[in-house]
């Protein structure tokens, strides 16, 4: 319920979507995924972070990730209030 | 004509001149082939060597394969399909011609009679043989999913499917899986084991590495094909080799990024750059990469690249057309967008130039779109809209159109009204008023700006488009008064040459009058539109036209006349030397109708026999539909009345509706079967439901019901003689006889009349009753009706038997009477030998090639010189002749030729 009431009052604003890809991404990647950040985790592997507008901007970013062969780990959604740094926290829970 | 198919998507590639020989994979694929398995699926990420595999299979065995390399395009279940026969005619080459020729038409038929079409087709490839569908991840499109899962599950045993993707398609996998008629080969098989890794890098690329270096970089890639290739090209005339594979081992960086980078960073300036230019293009030839990179000598640097390895792929036999490994193009792409911005745009107008002035049409507005140079791709996209509408591609306009931003759209009046027609042909009508309108301000006196468009005679036009548009949509939502005054005003503007407009605006003139009941006027107009798109020949529409025509004609009570509009539409539809047209089936099933009501009830199902032998693929959406309606008033004619009611149920679903009214309502058919059956209960549950009553005035669209109900209140009479039924339905009659009369519906005031003379006969009124049935036989001896006296039964021949006495006359009374004879004596004699095919069976409709040689069968040709003849095998022949005899149920040549004449075949 309180995530349905999140999204609905969000509706208008992007949300905010964290890839996490097997090996360290160069930034040079910023355009192609147009916009996402991406942070290199001490583990060896990337966090592709950034705000994503739509259902269908998300498979678009999915399926750019499946086009190149870059190994997914994992795919979160982040609440748009917290703040954009990354944090090994947030994302390796559902490993 | 056909959508232009591009040959490249049907090259087979040829695998690399030295490839790792992967004997356990082609072992799998071989059992799998063996097995007689319908499909293999080779699923796996990008890099992963599938289309290698796959065409390494196919090179390596005497085994016939087609090829189909399928892209975003091919989201169009029409497109997809149009490429799946190309791809089968690289095998057959005559396959599916006339089914390529459907897909062109205005209106398809349901997908399902298509693809049975084609599937009968495939069946009659006489050797075994593989079609691969590649890269099969770039199809989203559920409609292509279906259509795929349709010919999966019906697959002819000669057929073998392989599908290559990157994601598992949305196909009926597990079924497939738990009935082991899946082979499927994974990225964990597809994986270089080490000792393919060491064959690889030692063998192939001649490196000669270690056991232990090879070991390491499968290690370091998980023997990701794409990785190792990198690795090795980048390793190519590298001094220290154990230290870039000690560094590439050690460092975290994505393989591509990292690999990628040495393999560009190895290359000279001049390649590198022209790599990174030349990745914008989805296919490259060398005068469009000097176009595109604004030099000269692409051809040797397209030599080079070949020779280097890197990832270029030929695309066609001569060596014109290549392609980047899709992998590495998106490097290449990327590295191009981090380093030059700038620049991308100016290479896709570069593009988009060189593929227009090469005729490329498709090519040059994608590309216009890519450079956002949106004034180019409009008017590119305004110059190819005649030619997309034509060859049926809606659904790739709409989406260039979509793409275009609204400030360029609002300058473009033309492009406007083509935006709303491409709507509704596509079956949107949401935004088709918000465009009409966006064209129609450039209409206005007042304005003050200057429209843009290409052609000036394309904007004089736009007025009368812009309202044959609103005519179409007003008679979409039933609104006959401004259906009237749009048409109207595009028959006010069109010019006189403007068949195309004119025929439009007068047809759907006819088809509003015909809502108000004013046939006269409704034919007038329809047939005069009807003969305006013939003149730019529009031949589907003007034999589907006929249906309507004849439909006016029967309700007029021109049998006659009905008859000959088929029989002309017949004529359009299968004129010689060109394949059936569709509409054929259809004029069969209206012939059926007729020869019914004169009571030849075996020419009636033989018609509805050549129009089943025809196939629903070849006839019109709404045949499916009719041809169960007339079969049904057969089997309600021969006394199958529970027959009847099936048939009617299974037509129900399937009415499609279109421009005209539904005056003969299912629901009514049904109740007037149930009258018959004894089920009042039922039919007064419905005339209830319908909301009828005799207070109620008498309108033609409702006659058909109307008329049923007062065959309600007759029967209501029959079962319980309150003398108040009686009295209500002479009164209705009454009123609906001047309504008849009045709109000239000479064939309802016949029906009207018998009614009237059974009403009276009940009220023991006999002269008045034969008085309404002379007046019947009048209206009726010119046209030959015999059911509609026929089939009401036993009163009916008793009032005959007075109508005999009293010598009135005495020619057409003799036939009627000898027909209620027979009638009496059982139908047992009227019923053809094959009756009741209740759901008609798709898969036995002949295809085109099998009506050839049916037709070369009356001669006396030997198979052989049959062959010769049709320039096909002998052993196709063959194959087409045991389809035949099959469908045809007979087993010898003369016994072919013999039914196929009584079906009027041949």
């Amino acid at each position: 319920m309180e995530n349905e009431q999140q999204s609905n009052s969000d509706a208008k604003q992007s949300l905010v979507y964290t890839f996490k890809i097997k090996g360290h991404l160069g930034q040079q990647w910023l355009n192609w995924f147009e916009g996402l950040a991406v942070t290199l985790e001490e583990d060896g592997n990337s966090l592709l972070r950034g705000p994503v507008i739509d259902q269908s901007a998300l498979y678009g970013i999915l399926k750019k990730i499946r086009d190149l062969g870059m190994p997914l780990l994992s795919v979160n959604f982040t609440d748009s209030n917290q703040p954009l740094e990354s944090g090994t926290g947030e994302v390796n829970d559902d490993l | 004509m056909v959508v232009s198919i591009l040959a490249t998507k049907l090259y087979i590639p040829p695998p690399p001149p030295k490839v790792v020989t992967r004997s356990r994979l082609i072992h799998q694929l071989n059992e799998g082939l063996a097995a007689g398995r319908k499909l293999t699926l080779v699923s796996a990420p990008a890099g992963f060597g599938k289309s290698t595999l796959v065409s390494g299979w196919i090179a390596s065995r005497e085994h016939t394969a087609a090829w189909l390399s399928l892209d975003e395009n091919d989201n169009d279940p029409v497109r997809f399909l149009v490429y799946f026969i190309g791809a089968l005619q690289t095998i057959s080459p005559n396959l599916g011609a006339d089914i390529l020729n459907i897909l062109q038409a205005p209106q398809l038929p349901p997908i399902d009679s298509i693809l049975t079409a084609l599937l009968n087709e495939i069946a009659a490839i006489p050797n075994d043989f593989t079609l691969v569908l590649d890269d099969y991840h770039l199809v989203d499109a559920k409609s292509v999913d279906e259509a795929l899962t349709f010919l999966i599950d019906h697959l002819p045993p000669q057929m073998h499917l392989v599908i290559t993707t990157r994601e598992d398609p949305s196909l009926p996998i597990p079924r497939l899986r738990a009935r082991n008629q899946l082979t499927e080969i994974r990225a964990s098989d597809l994986r270089f084991t080490a000792s393919e890794a060491a064959e690889f890098f030692n063998r192939i690329m001649n490196l000669d590495l270690s056991a232990e270096e090879v070991a390491t970089l499968e290690t370091r890639t998980e023997g990701w094909i794409a990785g190792l290739q990198l690795a090795a090209i980048s390793m190519k005339g590298q001094q220290d080799i154990h230290g870039f594979i000690q560094a590439f081992a050690g460092d975290h960086r994505y393989i591509v990024d990292y690999l990628a980078e040495e393999v560009l960073r190895r290359q000279t300036e001049d390649v590198r750059g022209f790599l990174l230019e030349t990745s914008i293009l989805d296919r490259l030839d060398s005068s469009l990469c000097d176009a595109v990179t604004n030099r000269t000598r692409s051809k040797s640097k397209l030599e080079q690249l070949q020779r280097g390895n890197l990832f270029l792929i030929p695309l066609d036999e001569k060596r014109r057309w290549f392609r980047y490994h899709h992998l590495f193009a998106d490097v290449l792409r990327m590295h191009l967008m981090a380093e030059q911005p700038d620049q991308v745009p100016v290479l896709h107008q570069r593009a988009s130039e060189w593929f227009e002035q090469n005729n490329f049409t498709a090519d040059a507005i994608h590309h216009a779109l890519e450079a956002k140079d949106f004034d180019r791709a409009a008017n590119l996209i305004e110059r190819a809209v005649p030619e997309a509408r034509r060859t049926r591609q809606e659904t790739q306009l709409l989406n260039w159109l979509k793409a275009l931003p609204e400030e360029v759209l609002q300058h473009r009046p033309v492009l406007s009204v083509h935006y709303a027609g491409t709507l509704l042909q596509t079956g949107l009508m949401d935004g088709v008023e918000k465009r009409l309108q966006q064209a129609e301000q450039w209409l206005e006196k007042e304005i003050h700006k200057q429209p843009i468009y290409v052609d000036r005679e394309d904007f004089q036009r736009l007025p009368g488009l812009v309202a044959m548009y609103r005519a179409a949509v007003s008679l979409l939502n039933a609104d006959v008064t401004n259906t009237m005054k749009y048409a109207q005003r595009v028959l006010d503007l069109a010019s006189e040459e403007d068949n195309l407009l004119r025929g439009s605006a007068s047809s759907l003139l006819g088809l509003a009058y015909w809502s108000s009941g004013d046939l006269d006027t409704t034919y007038k107009m329809f047939s005069n539109g009807m003969n305006h798109l013939l003149k730019v020949g529009f031949i589907p529409d003007v034999i589907g036209g006929s249906v309507t025509l004849a439909d006016i004609q029967i309700t007029q009570g021109h049998l006659r006349e009905a008859m000959s509009i088929y029989e002309r539409g017949l004529q359009l539809a299968t004129k010689q030397d060109a394949p059936v047209v569709r509409g054929a089936a259809d004029m069969h099933v209206g012939m059926a109708e007729l020869y019914r009501e004169r009571n030849d009830l075996i020419t009636a199902m033989q018609s509805l026999q050549k129009s089943k032998v025809l196939g629903e693929f070849n006839g019109l959406p709404k045949n499916p539909y009719r041809w169960r309606i007339a079969m049904a008033r057969i089997l309600e004619t021969q006394g199958d009345l529970e027959g009847a009611l099936d048939l009617l149920d299974e037509a129900e679903p399937m009415y499609v509706g279109d421009f005209s009214p539904n005056v003969r309502p299912i629901q009514a058919l049904k109740a007037r079967i149930w009258i018959k059956q004894g089920e009042l209960g039922k039919a007064l549950d419905w005339a209830r439901e319908r909301e009828l009553s005799i207070e109620e005035e008498p309108s033609y669209l409702r006659e058909f019901e109307q008329i049923t109900f007062a065959k309600i209140l007759l029967s209501q009479y029959q079962s319980d003689h309150t003398e108040s039924s009686l009295n209500d339905a002479i009164r209705l009659l009454e009123r609906l006889l001047k309504s008849a009369e009045a709109g000239g519906r000479m064939g309802s005031v016949i029906e009207i009349l018998i009614l009237q003379a059974l009403v009276y006969q009940m009220k023991k009124d006999i002269p008045v009753s034969l008085s309404a049935l002379e007046h019947a036989l009048k209206l009726a001896e010119p046209e030959n009706y015999i059911r509609m006296f026929v089939d009401e039964g036993a009163a009916m021949a008793t009032l005959f038997r007075e109508v005999a006495a009293r010598k009135i006359m005495p020619d057409y009374v003799g036939r009627l009477l000898s027909a209620f004879e027979a009638e009496r004596k059982g139908i047992g004699e009227e019923t053809p030998p094959s009756a009741a095919p209740a759901s008609s069976s798709l898969i036995e409709a002949l295809s085109q090639r099998e009506l050839d040689i049916l037709r070369l069968f009356k001669t006396d040709l030997s198979g052989p010189e049959i062959a010769q003849e049709l320039v096909i095998a002998l052993s196709t022949v063959r194959t087409h002749t045991k389809s035949i005899y099959n469908k045809l149920n007979v087993n010898s040549r003369r016994a072919a030729v013999k039914r196929a004449i009584e079906l009027g075949l041949i």
